[in-house]
Order: structure tokens, then C-alpha cells, then sequence
């Protein structure tokens, strides 16, 4: 079994120091008006912008999952 | 086969056939001529630079992978592939924490303003002296950007060569640079006439070569090794884990290439790439260039990294199943070369081989020709401005610009090939290219985001950033002990310090310039206040500038010990704000409309000329008559009008109705007032040979924005 170091650690830190910028992302473009969620175009791009971030963390998850225990 | 006993590694050469040569050599020329063909499209340096702004997003989506595989390579992603297992994809999957600022940020602001180069945003947002201190930065990155890409297509092709040749009875050695600097007449052939809309469709074309070819590689190699069970059982564990170990070992860290690939790097490559930019700018709108980006990130990225790197995981299993045939201590760069030679067939060998080329030559291409388009924007034009002094020749100038574009295209190929001077000493591509974004792209990264983001970003905030974080950054490439404190404890390798993790350091340093520089306005104006009191004020602050100037030259000629250099970037960073300050003339409200995020709708209404029309109309489907003219009027019958919902003013997208041009036939004109015949719509010849539509053809026509 590999190290925490090279399995869930890096993990945490992508998705956690990079999910800082990505929310502060989100906030800046909602307090903005830059994503107006009252058009309906803007809703679909909001809800494609969240899928993708969990998109990214299910790829390493499931990844490290399978090369730890396949 | 050779051990070189420099670095204890093998190396090749003489790798192929002659069956290879041809397959390479019939697939260029195919390649150059398909490009050609495109370059009839270029009716004005708009069109060479920009393809017209006209394309749907999966033309861009998939010219885009051609681009992001050729950049990112074979070769480099292969080498860690080999040494490092399936974490060489890490760097593909990491760019969606910027995301949000882009498509919302950044794309509708280079759309909606207009402007042609990233510089040109500086002077918009700033003053001229920011846009000239972005334009040097900026032609740094992209022409040592163009080097990597030269030195990687370089170690792609010596594995195939000879070491020498023989001619008129002397013996020639075959060196890196000689073959960089044959491949760089290749390339600098199809982008110095063809332009934009060239490189668009052979990118086009060779994104999906480059996929078929990546994947065709894997599956020989699963095959040559007995089965996807076999190879998947040859690998150790640590291999098979999707990122590298936290902060080891110090050429191949996860948080070292977090910083400098997922932070430095991604904001690099969206936010600054000109090349990557001008083809998201070359879609027919905002929200087509947003579905290119996204499918791009979510899909192609994906897929791109196991077409880059699945050399380099074949080759390792081959070194443990057959360490005869793939020593373990091959060279990394030539992995990919190696192991498509081995799992290929006399001929697909070549192909393989000519679709690696060919990308990265794509890839360079692409810089090339975004290069230029900052050259002709920032340098040229301004100084042809200045010298022509308002008497103007409108009919001539964009003769002239295009080809001075085409000469500057071929300049800067010979700078590209120059400095890969700088990157050949690293004991990879990888290192190199890492050591490159971090090195060269944070006080851009700084300057753009909080310029976009930040209303309160001042010039003199931008220009301290430009001068006092270069000069920090400058420091750290002094004394890497400066940069241990962010390292997360990496290892320091003595001989290539802090590769990736000096990228941390180096946005903490530019960082902190711009937002200490920006609190202390209120400062800085008080400052100025007294200094204009004063009789001799103009000569004070050009003493400013001249001290600026020689503590600049201090820190990058190393004079002096440390704290001498420290305490001489911080007064110099003080002497710019407050010669910046003293000397721009800045308005916050009138330089941050439209230009920053917070007020994009106003962007939209300067794009535009008038108030935009959000109603949402339909797509329909018309046929064209001419008409007399050379405006950009297109006229509509009063119920076709009413179906897109549009109104007189507004603008629209005509394009030809086959889908599988992609927009290629296509033009953009504004509604003129309404005429009584439906299903046509009345255009003029220019509108005509712009779109280059076929008679008898039908057109859609969409109302824009």
C-alpha cells in the first residue's frame, strides 16, 4: 500500500487549495452579475461549472481507488 | 543504441525505416497544402489573425487538441509516464479551479472590448506604459514558449536521425540545435501563408489524427505485451495512482507542479496564451467559445493525457517485462520514440511519428502566428502611428500589416530557435517547461486577475508588479533558500532549484507588490501632491526613475549582498508607484467600464454601439439576393425580423446552413430596416466574399449577443 503522501493527501490538497480558488471563482462572478442566474442560459452554465469541479473529484477518487485496490 | 556516460542513460538514434521517411514526408506535405488552402480565406489581418470571428465550438474544441497535445507533448508526458506511472496525467486534469473566471471573466471581456492582444488591455485598462512593460513580458513568455516547443519537437526527431551524415566527402555531426533549426524553416512555411484560418483546420485535422494515432499506439502496445491483464499487472501500485506523491521526489512533486501547472500554468494557458485566446476568439460568439472551452476541459483534456502519456506507461512495462529491449535507464525524452518503434510496423511507425511532428509543429505554429498578431497590435502599429503622425492611408495599411505579420512570423521563428538555448539544460522537457511557467508567467497571472477581477488595481499598482515582483522573483533565482519557506519541504535539487514550487513564491512576491502597492494609494497621491509643489518637480521624478532604473540593474547583475539588494527592491518598487503615479493619468470610473468583471453589461452595450437586446429570438433559415452597397447592412423581411426577435441595430450572424463548415462560411453584419419579401435576406458583395457563400445555398441568420 502506497504512502498517504502519494494517495489521499494530494487529493485533499488539489480539490481543497484548488477548490478555494474555484469558490472564490463562483463568488466573484455571482456578486459580479457576470452569471445572471435569472437567465435561463446562465443557470445551465452555473449548473455545468459545479458538475464539472465534482466531475474532477469522482476521475481522482475513483482512479486512486482502483489503483490501490485492482 | 549508445549509454552516454554524462547522465548514464541510453540513447537512440537511426530509429526507423525508410518506408517511416516517406510516410512523414507525404503526410506534411498533405498537411501544408490542406493549410494553404485555408489561407484564401485571409482577407485582412483581422482574418489572419483571428479567422474572422465566425466558427462553431467543435471546429474550435477539436483545433484546440491539437494545440493542448502538441504544447503539452508526447515527449514530456511520455518521459514521466515512464518514470513516474499514470501521475503524468495529473497536469491534463487539473484546469477547472479557473474556470468560472474564465467563461465569465476573461472571454467576455477580450470579446466585448474588442481588443487584439493582451497588451492592448493594459493600455485600456491602465496607461501605455503598462501595456508596453506587458508587451516585453509577454513576447518573453510566448517566445520561450515557442523554444519548448522547439526543443521538444527537436528530441522527437534526433532519435530517428543519425549522429552524422557525410557530404562532399565531409562528415557533419547532427546536433540538437541543427535539427531545430531545419524543423524551424518547415514550420515557419504553412503559418507565413496561411495564417488563422489555416491553422485552425489543419489543427482541426490533426486533432483527430493525434487521438487516432495516440490511441492506435496504446492498443499496439497492450497487444504487443500480451493484454491489458498484463500490462496492468507489470505495473507497481505507485505507478498506477493518478497523482504524484505530495513533495517527492523534487523533479516529479504533486504540490511543486500544483503551483506551477494548476495555478501558474492554467491561468498561463487560459488567461494569457494568445494562441489558445485567438481561437476562442475566433467562435462566433461568447457562448460558443464557452461550449469550446468546457468540452475542451471536461472531454478532449482527458482523453489527450492518455494519448500522451500511454508511451511512456507501455515503455515502462516493456523495461520490467523486457529490459533487453527497453532499459530501464533509457532516456526519458526519447521514450515515446522508442516504444512506437518497437509496438509499430514499418510505415504506421511513420505516421505515428508524423502526427507527433506535426502537432507540436501545430502547436508552435499557433504561438507563431499569436506572436506575431502581439507584435503588429503592440509594436508595430503604434510606431507606425506615431511616425505617420495622423496622415493615414487606410487602403494600404492592411497590405502593409499583413505582411509585416508575415515577416514578423518569420523573426520570431528565429528567436523561438534561440532560446532554446536557455531550456536545453534541463534533464527533461518537462523540467524545462515547468521551470519556464514558473519562472516566467506569475507577474503576468498577478496583472491580468486582478486587473479583470479587482477594480481597485491601480497603474501604478500594475507597473510596481511589472518591476518590484520581476525584481523579488529575480532574487529567488539568486538565493533559492529564499523560496525554502514556501517550498512544503521539497527537496532542493542544487542544480535546478525549486523547478515548480518557486511558482508559489513567485505569485506570493507578485502578489503582495500589487496589493501593498494598491493599499498605499491615498500614500502615493499625497507624495506626488508634494512633489508637484516643489519648482523642480519634473527633474524629481526622473530622478525616480533613473534610481528605479540602476537598483533594477543591481538585482539582475546580482551586485551586493542580499539585504543591500532587498532593501534596494523595496525602495525601488516605492520609486516606480510614485513616478507611476506622478506620471499616468488614470480615471477608476472611465478605465474599469467594461474592462473588469463588475461591469460586464456595459461591455456588452460598447461591443454592440447601442443598448443590447436580450430578448431570445430563433434561428431561421433564408435565402440570399445582392444588393448594391458595400455597408454592413443585411436586410430582412419585417416577419423574419420578428421570429429572431430582433430590431433594427442589432447585430447578426449570417452563416452558410450546411453544419459542416463550421462556420467557415459565415459573416457578421448589423439589421438594416425590414423588407416585405420572407425567407431572404439581402446582402451586398462584401458581405458576399467575406462569407464566402455559394449561390443557390441557403444561410441561417441569428441575432448576436
Amino acid at each position: 500500500m502506497p504512502a498517504i503522501s502519494h494517495t489521499w493527501l494530494p487529493l485533499l490538497y488539489l480539490y481543497g487549495v484548488g477548490g478555494i480558488f474555484f469558490l472564490i471563482g463562483m463568488i466573484i462572478i455571482r456578486k459580479s452579475k457576470a452569471i445572471d442566474l435569472k437567465k435561463k442560459r446562465h443557470r445551465y452554465w452555473y449548473r455545468v461549472l459545479i458538475f464539472g469541479y465534482f466531475y474532477f473529484v469522482a476521475f481522482h477518487v475513483i482512479f486512486t481507488l482502483i489503483a490501490i485496490y485492482w | 543504441m549508445e549509454t552516454t556516460s554524462s547522465n548514464i542513460q541510453t540513447t537512440f538514434h537511426s530509429i526507423g525505416s525508410s518506408t517511416d521517411w516517406v510516410v512523414m514526408v507525404v503526410y506534411f506535405i498533405a498537411i501544408m497544402l490542406f493549410g494553404s488552402y485555408f489561407g484564401r480565406y485571409n482577407r485582412s489581418t483581422k482574418d489572419f489573425f483571428f479567422g474572422g470571428r465566425r466558427f462553431a465550438w467543435w471546429l474550435i474544441a477539436f483545433s484546440i487538441v491539437a494545440t493542448g497535445v502538441g504544447s503539452h507533448s508526447f515527449v514530456k508526458y511520455s518521459a514521466k509516464g515512464f518514470e513516474y506511472g499514470f501521475s503524468s496525467t495529473m497536469t491534463y486534469i487539473n484546469d477547472w479551479f479557473f474556470i468560472p473566471l474564465f467563461l465569465f471573466g476573461w472571454l467576455p471581456i477580450i470579446v466585448y472590448t474588442k481588443i487584439r492582444s493582451i497588451p492592448e488591455y493594459f493600455e485600456k485598462r491602465f496607461s501605455p506604459s503598462a501595456r508596453f512593460l506587458a508587451t516585453v513580458l509577454l513576447l518573453l513568455y510566448m517566445i520561450g514558449y515557442i523554444g519548448i516547443g522547439f526543443l521538444t519537437l527537436g528530441k522527437a526527431v534526433i532519435p530517428m536521425l543519425p549522429e552524422n551524415f557525410e557530404l562532399l566527402g565531409m562528415q557533419f555531426d547532427i546536433t540538437l540545435m541543427g535539427a531545430i533549426a531545419v524543423i524551424a524553416v518547415i514550420t515557419g512555411i504553412y503559418i507565413t501563408f496561411g495564417g488563422q484560418t489555416a491553422v485552425i483546420f489543419t489543427d482541426l485535422l490533426q486533432g483527430f489524427v493525434l487521438l487516432f494515432a495516440g490511441f492506435l499506439l496504446f492498443f499496439l502496445g497492450i497487444s504487443y505485451l500480451g493484454g491489458f491483464d498484463t500490462f496492468w499487472n507489470l505495473l507497481p501500485v505507485a505507478w498506477k495512482l493518478p497523482l504524484a506523491d505530495l513533495t517527492k521526489p523534487p523533479d516529479f512533486n504533486f504540490v511543486g507542479i500544483f503551483w506551477q501547472d494548476g495555478v501558474a500554468g492554467s491561468v498561463g494557458f487560459l488567461f494569457m496564451n494568445m494562441g489558445l485566446i485567438m481561437r476562442f476568439m475566433a467562435t462566433k460568439s461568447v457562448d460558443e467559445g464557452r461550449k469550446a472551452a468546457t468540452f475542451n476541459i471536461l472531454f478532449m483534456l482527458p482523453l489527450s493525457a492518455i494519448v500522451v502519456g500511454n508511451a511512456g506507461w507501455i515503455g515502462k512495462a516493456l523495461s520490467i517485462s523486457n529490459p533487453e529491449l527497453v532499459p530501464a535507464n533509457t532516456s526519458p525524452d526519447q521514450i515515446f520514440v522508442v516504444v512506437a518503434n518497437i509496438v509499430a510496423m514499418p510505415g504506421v511507425f511513420g505516421f505515428i511519428m508524423a502526427a507527433l511532428t506535426a502537432a507540436l509543429m501545430s502547436t508552435v505554429d499557433t504561438l507563431i502566428n499569436a506572436t506575431a498578431a502581439i507584435y503588429i497590435n503592440d509594436i508595430h502599429r503604434p510606431v507606425v502611428k506615431y511616425l505617420q503622425k495622423g496622415k493615414e492611408d487606410k487602403k494600404n495599411t492592411d497590405k502593409r500589416e499583413l505582411a509585416a505579420a508575415r515577416w514578423s512570423s518569420v523573426i520570431i521563428t528565429a528567436f523561438g530557435v534561440v532560446s532554446v538555448l536557455a531550456f536545453k539544460s534541463f534533464p527533461t522537457v518537462y523540467e524545462a517547461h515547468g521551470y519556464f511557467h514558473s519562472t516566467l508567467t506569475p507577474p503576468l497571472v498577478i496583472a491580468i486577475f486582478l486587473g479583470i477581477f479587482w477594480k481597485k488595481f491601480t497603474p501604478s499598482a500594475v507597473i510596481s508588479t511589472f518591476v518590484g515582483g520581476v525584481a523579488l522573483m529575480i532574487l529567488g533565482l539568486h538565493d533559492a533558500n529564499l523560496i525554502t519557506p514556501f517550498a512544503h519541504g521539497i527537496e532542493m535539487n542544487h542544480s535546478h532549484p525549486y523547478s515548480y514550487i518557486r511558482a508559489f513564491y513567485n505569485l506570493f512576491v507578485c502578489g503582495a507588490v500589487a496589493v501593498i502597492v494598491t493599499y498605499s494609494t491615498t500614500l502615493q497621491q499625497s507624495v506626488v501632491a508634494k512633489i508637484r509643489r516643489k519648482s523642480n518637480h519634473k527633474k524629481i521624478s526622473y530622478a525616480l526613475i533613473a534610481v528605479a532604473i540602476a537598483l533594477f540593474g543591481m538585482v539582475v547583475f546580482n551586485v551586493g549582498i542580499f539585504i543591500l539588494q532587498f532593501i534596494g527592491v523595496v525602495i525601488m518598487t516605492s520609486a516606480v508607484a510614485i513616478a507611476t503615479t506622478y506620471t499616468v493619468k488614470y480615471d477608476p470610473v472611465a478605465q474599469t467600464e467594461g474592462l473588469t468583471v463588475w461591469s460586464l453589461a456595459k461591455a456588452k452595450e460598447m461591443f454592440k454601439g447601442s443598448k443590447v437586446n436580450e430578448e431570445e429570438g430563433e434561428v431561421i433559415n433564408v435565402e440570399w439576393k445582392t444588393k448594391e452597397g458595400d455597408d454592413d447592412i443585411a436586410n430582412f423581411s419585417k416577419n423574419d425580423m420578428a421570429k429572431m426577435a430582433a430590431n433594427v441595430g442589432d447585430l447578426v450572424y449570417i452563416c452558410d446552413a450546411r453544419k459542416i463548415y463550421g462556420g467557415l462560411k459565415s459573416v457578421h453584419a448589423v439589421y438594416g430596416e425590414p423588407h416585405e419579401e420572407d425567407g431572404i435576406v439581402m446582402l451586398n458583395n462584401e458581405h458576399l466574399l467575406n462569407g464566402v457563400f455559394k449561390e443557390g445555398k441557403t444561410v441561417t441568420a441569428e441575432k448576436e449577443m
